[in-house]
């Protein structure tokens, strides 16, 4: 109040003091209550209308975990529903020496704090010793990395099975260790191991479970599904908040392929492409494709060498693992990897080793290829079978064409030496169908001239062999057959090359695009895409995707094809096919020897067959690719075998058609020869048993002298080859004991069958249509020295073992 | 007559300013702080009830203290003047401040409020101090020595410069800006001196000292710029070259405020409170509110703290007296200064200083300072003469 007074006073400067203070407010209220507010706002606009795009994605990345959903991937199928690949889930077992080094300090903590634990002290060579015991390991390893204490993630055993897992948990739980984990992965299973391996190619462990090859690769996307991703927030910690924001996007498992190919089929190529393989000392492997001619379905695509898709690294083949060892001792080189190294400064050894290590991975790789998409061969012989269709589908020829060979032919704008039959001495006059059936070099050269370059080329077109066959599977070249210089450009196909080609010659397709057009020529003439998958299903059973045979043209005519079916039914029915010949079937087929750019002694035997003739169930195509000659430039292997289609591919491929038919259930059809049921004889008086056996066409002998028959051998129902010999016991014992098999390798018919006969023994013989001195027994269905009952049919598979000629 | 201009009308824009604020900032503070509250395994309420119990005593304590004659004041400046510069030194003394890792000594315990800075009273204390002194700037007798003193000419100099008669502000804040560096407390220092020489200007101080003393301060603080304060430096150009020396808290502010947007991922939506941004509920709440209300709410809250810097002005302007007039400008001016550096910082706008955002930050006893502040705002507004209200 005095203040006041007094203020009242002095009020000059009280009054220019208020002033000051007014003035100077109101420079504050500028500054503070509007001026500072302005660089605020700025940089906020600056970071939440500018950068915003920036710090929202930094943000989103540090807030949220993205969480994999891994995708089953989907089973592989044979057409029966077998499964052919499939996942599993495996374990790997890993250290965390961080963790383990923690857990034995605290066992020690324990200890020294008094409290004696019950269970043993956790070391490391405890852990070390334990471990390897269960998982097969070395100790000494597992101490390796047990001291490697900064360490949080050793993995000391990769893909381990629940039951070794469960072995490691039972370890850990029990000792009370922390530290060993067994985090959960995938592995890829074949059960069938090698069965179809290089068509269904593998998955690579270590490009994250993706296929590395065949279908595998092919149908990538599609059998591993979409692997599902959980995005969640979760805070610094890295701890998911589920609550609080959450995004799932699906996965999806891998959806299930059903393939064409028959596991059985498959298996019976396997295993003839392998028996041959032996047989005839082949050098490069071969193929075998069957094929349903009527829709395309790929049955069967054995090749070889071959691997267990279990192990692709894997070496087993054992031509392979010569090659590999020859290499090793020094008996090759790999000269061009060698050479190159030294070049590069290596030393001998290093080079070595390079090339060692080249050799080691073209053999994986050739093991891994589906040679027979992706490489080439002259057909040879085989074509005929097309240059056949073509030129009965344009009339050029007829059954009552005849053509004659003298053993060389003559061929306009030729200059060279003639050009020559498989038969040296000619064939002669022979039908169209003889000429086939001799697979008649002068013949086709004939058919092909009347055919004419152009006819011969559209239909060169027309059976797909300038184009790619569409099959779903990868492999197949997308180069043009003519600009890589495998089959003549129209423009510059010469009269000459007109010839060669005729016998299938001097051009280059895949064995698929045989195999493929060869189809058209004995299914009505119908080119069909070939294809491996079937179906593809997803996880709920829904058919995603189903393949229908596709027809890509009509090449020729039912008639025509028809007429090819006998043509080619007379090859193996006594001409150069006839080693293929089974009892009881009807097959077709042709022959085929192929020279190779890689020297005269690399040949490959081909025989191209399908059955019934009548109705075509089956179409194969079997190959052996370079039978070591005895010696460089002879005709037969050491083993005795001819080298040509007709004496090595074809028996195989009876052999396998057999096989095949059977297992289609295509009955047999027996002619004279061909067996008969036994009937049931036991009671009847000798001669009505006489008169029922001879309505079957068997012949007997009787033992005993009873009035009726009181036993027989064999017993009724079983089957035997017609006219056999039944024997009738009149009151007589029936001997039951067993007898031996001899062995009749080696043996012509009638020598086999006298030989069985001496031991109660029926003899079938498949393998040849006739049974001529030249023509031997080289295999026995039941071994030398087996013993059997009485009466038991052995059946015996002769092959014609005389030379043949070259192009068969 | 006094009476019953002390029975005057609040200013109410003034007042619902300040209730609006601290009702969002409490909200904020739940929003903010729940989070934290959980992983420390507290109830997520937990500082959210804490905040809203001193919010609503804090209020309490502004309502009071805008019943008090402002004038009262006057006398008790120099008492909370001692009081403050005691507190200033306990607070040094071991024992007393809260033990923490890191020796800073700012905080005193109190038992069933938690813990309280002596510089918060600090600033009151100066401003109140300095207000009642300079009110009474024009009135207050020279200092008159004996002409024959030794010293007379040059007092007599002083004086007509006009230093001679802010040598005891000097010497008030030297002493406290002295206790202050012990602490240390660079960031409270910073707020001491603003407020006072908000008063200090506004009184009509001649320029030429704020720029004298700007510059002896700028050289100060170059001289202390040792390494601690340099990094800072360091940080505040490129907070991602130095995410372990304290980057880390400022990109965690700027990745939050930037997610924001426009309108924000909405309240309560907040994902950067997931233990990224280091105390959220504190001095960087403003980062969360960015987030949770985007630049349109941020701006609404800043616009509120304007006007509230505004409104504060505009009564300083109306006051009665010279005392309630300097008084409301220095703690309107060092309410806006602590907003602006707070949200500067948090913005990277500046190097960062640990200054808490009035009405939002979490902390008790800062909040109920900050309302008795507000309440003495209000306590001058009820004493603005009716004829001044045009």
């Amino acid at each position: 109040m005095a203040e006041r007074k007094h203020r009242r006073v002095v009020q000059q400067p009280d009054h220019r003091a208020n002033r000051t203070i007014l003035v100077r407010t109101l420079i504050l209220l500028a500054v503070f209550g509007v001026a500072v507010f302005i660089p605020l706002f700025v940089r906020l606009w600056q970071i939440q209308i500018r950068d915003y795009d920036r710090f929202q994605e930094l943000a989103v990345e540090q807030q949220t975990g993205d969480s994999v959903v891994a995708a089953q991937r989907g089973v592989i199928y044979d057409r029966n529903g077998e499964v052919l690949a499939m996942s599993a889930t495996v374990y790997n077992i890993q250290l965390s020496p961080k963790e383990i080094l923690a857990c034995q300090e605290a066992y020690a903590d324990d200890v020294k704090n008094g409290k004696e634990p019950d269970y043993p002290e956790p070391t490391d060579e405890f852990i070390a010793s334990n471990l390897a015991q269960i998982l097969g390991l070395e100790e000494e390893d597992i101490l390796k990395r047990l001291e490697k204490t900064y360490s949080m993630y050793e993995i000391i055993a990769q893909r381990v099975d629940e039951d070794t897992r469960n072995e490691v948990l039972a370890f850990t739980t029990e000792n009370h260790i922390t530290g060993i984990f067994t985090p959960p992965t995938t592995m890829r299973i074949y059960p069938k191991g090698s069965l179809a391996a290089q068509v269904i190619g593998w998955v690579n462990p270590n490009t994250e479970n993706t296929g590395a090859y065949g279908i595998e690769a092919q149908y990538e996307s599609v059998l591993a599904g979409e692997t599902g991703r959980i995005v969640t927030a979760k805070n610094a910690d890295g701890t998911q908040m589920l609550y609080q924001y959450e995004n799932y996007y699906d996965g999806m498992d891998g959806c299930d392929l059903e393939l064409t190919l028959d596991s059985k089929i498959q298996s019976f190529c396997e295993n003839i492409l392998a028996k041959g393989i032996e047989q005839f000392e082949v050098q490069d492997g071969g193929f075998c494709i069957a094929m349903d001619p009527n829709t395309g379905e790929i049955l069967a695509w054995a090749n070889s060498p071959t691997f267990d898709a279990n192990d692709p690294w894997a070496v087993s083949d054992p031509v392979l693992l010569q090659y590999l060892a020859d290499i090793e001792s020094g008996e090759y080189t790999k000269e061009e990897a060698y050479q190159k190294a030294l070049a590069e400064g290596a030393t001998t050894e290093e080079a070595r080793d390079t090339a060692i290590s080249a050799a080691e991975s073209e053999v994986l790789y050739k093991q891994w290829a589906n040679r027979s998409i992706s490489s080439t061969y002259e057909p040879g012989s085989t074509f005929k079978s097309i240059v056949l269709a073509a030129a009965l589908e344009e009339g050029v020829v007829s059954e009552s064409s005849t053509f004659y060979c003298s053993g060389v032919a003559q061929v306009d704008g030729w200059s060279g030496p003639p050009i020559q039959c498989s038969d040296r001495d000619g064939h002669g006059t022979q039908t169209l169908a003889k000429a086939v059936a001799n697979s008649c070099n002068p013949a086709f050269i004939a058919i092909g001239q009347a055919l004419g370059a152009e006819k011969f080329y559209n239909y060169l077109e027309d059976f797909g062999f300038l184009e790619k066959t569409g099959i779903d599977v990868l492999g197949e070249s997308n180069i043009n057959p003519v600009s890589a210089g495998l089959i003549w450009d129209r423009d510059k196909f010469t009269n000459v090359d007109l010839a060669v080609a005729s016998f299938g010659q001097r051009f280059q397709v895949t064995p698929l695009q045989l195999i493929t057009a060869a189809a058209a020529v004995i299914n009505g003439g119908h080119l069909m895409q070939p294809y491996v998958v079937s179906q593809v299903t997803d996880t709920d059973g829904n058919v995603v995707q189903h393949t229908e045979p596709t027809e890509v043209r009509q090449v020729i005519s039912e008639q025509t094809s028809e007429r090819c079916r006998t043509i080619l039914e007379g090859v193996v029915n006594g001409g150069t096919g006839h080693n293929a010949a089974v009892e009881g079937y009807r097959i077709g087929g042709k022959t085929g020897s192929s020279q190779t750019l890689y020297g005269s002694d690399y040949t490959i035997v081909s025989f191209l067959g399908f059955a019934p003739a009548d109705d075509p169930q089956v179409i194969i195509l079997l190959a052996y690719n370079s039978p070591k000659p005895a010696a460089p430039g002879a005709n037969t292997t050491a083993g005795g075998w001819y080298i040509s289609g007709g004496n090595m591919a074809a028996p195989m491929a009876g052999e396998l058609l057999e096989d095949i038919l059977g297992y289609l259930g295509v009955e047999k059809t027996y002619t004279a020869s061909a067996d008969v049921l036994v009937p049931n004889l036991v009671g009847l008086d000798l001669a009505s048993a006489t008169a029922s056996l001879e309505k079957n066409g068997l012949s007997l002998r009787t033992v005993g002298d009873g009035a009726a028959v009181t036993g027989q051998i064999p017993a009724a129902g079983a089957s035997i080859p017609g006219g056999s010999q039944v024997v009738l016991y009149m009151g007589e014992e029936v001997p039951t004991d067993q007898v031996t098999v001899p062995s009749v390798v080696g043996l012509t018919a009638a020598q086999a069958e006298e030989k069985l006969a001496a031991q109660g023994l029926y003899m079938r013989a498949t393998g040849a249509s006739d049974y001529s001195s030249g023509v031997v027994a080289y295999e026995q269905s039941v071994a030398a020295g087996t013993s059997v009952d009485r009466g038991t049919t052995v059946e015996v598979r002769f092959s014609d073992s005389s030379a043949s000629g070259e192009g068969l | 007559m006094e009476e019953q201009l002390a029975r005057g009308p609040m200013d109410l824009p003034f007042l619902m300013l300040v209730v609006l604020l601290t009702g969002i900032g409490v909200i904020m503070v739940f929003s903010a702080s729940y989070a934290t509250a959980y992983y420390e395994g507290r109830d997520p309420t937990f500082y959210f009830f804490r905040q809203g119990l001193f919010a609503v005593a804090g209020l309490a304590i502004m309502y009071v203290v805008s019943k008090i004659n402002y004038q009262t004041f006057r006398w008790l400046s120099v008492f909370a003047l001692i009081l403050a510069i005691l507190l200033l030194i306990a607070v040094l003394i071991p024992g007393i401040h809260t033990d923490r890792s890191d020796n800073v000594k700012r905080w005193i315990a109190v038992p069933g409020l938690g813990t309280f800075q002596p510089s918060e009273i600090a600033k009151v204390a100066v401003i109140m101090y300095f207000s009642s002194r300079l009110s009474k700037r024009n009135t207050e007798k020279p200092v008159r020595l004996s002409p024959r003193s030794p010293l007379s000419g040059v007092v007599g100099v002083l004086d007509r410069i006009g230093l001679l008669e802010l040598v005891p502000y000097g010497l008030i804040l030297l002493l406290i800006v002295f206790l202050m560096s012990r602490e240390p407390h660079m960031s409270g220092t910073l707020l001491i001196l603003a407020g006072a020489a908000a008063v200090l200007f506004a009184a009509g101080i001649k320029l030429r000292w704020f720029a004298l003393g700007a510059s002896a301060l700028a050289g100060l603080l170059l001289l202390v710029m040792q390494d601690y304060q340099s990094t800072r430096i360091l940080v505040w150009q490129d907070p991602w070259s130095y995410k372990q020396d304290g980057g880390w808290q400022i990109i965690q502010s700027l990745y939050a405020i930037g997610s924001g947007g426009l309108l924000g991922l909405g309240l309560g939506k907040s994902r950067q409170k997931f233990l990224y941004l280091p105390e959220p509920e504190n001095d960087f709440i403003f980062a969360i509110v960015c987030e949770e209300l985007g630049l349109i709410g941020a701006a609404v809250i800043l616009i509120l703290f304007a006007l509230l810097v505004i409104r504060g002005y505009w009564i300083a302007i109306h006051a009665r007296d010279r005392f309630g007039a300097l008084l409301v400008v220095g703690i309107t001016t060092l309410t806006a200064v602590q907003v602006f550096l707070n949200i500067a910082v948090v913005t990277n706008l500046i190097p960062t200083t640990g200054i808490s955002l009035p009405f939002f930050s979490y902390g008790g006893t800062a909040l109920m300072i900050q309302l008795a502040e507000m309440g003495v705002v209000l306590s001058v507004s009820r004493q603005i003469p009716p004829t001044k209200q045009e």
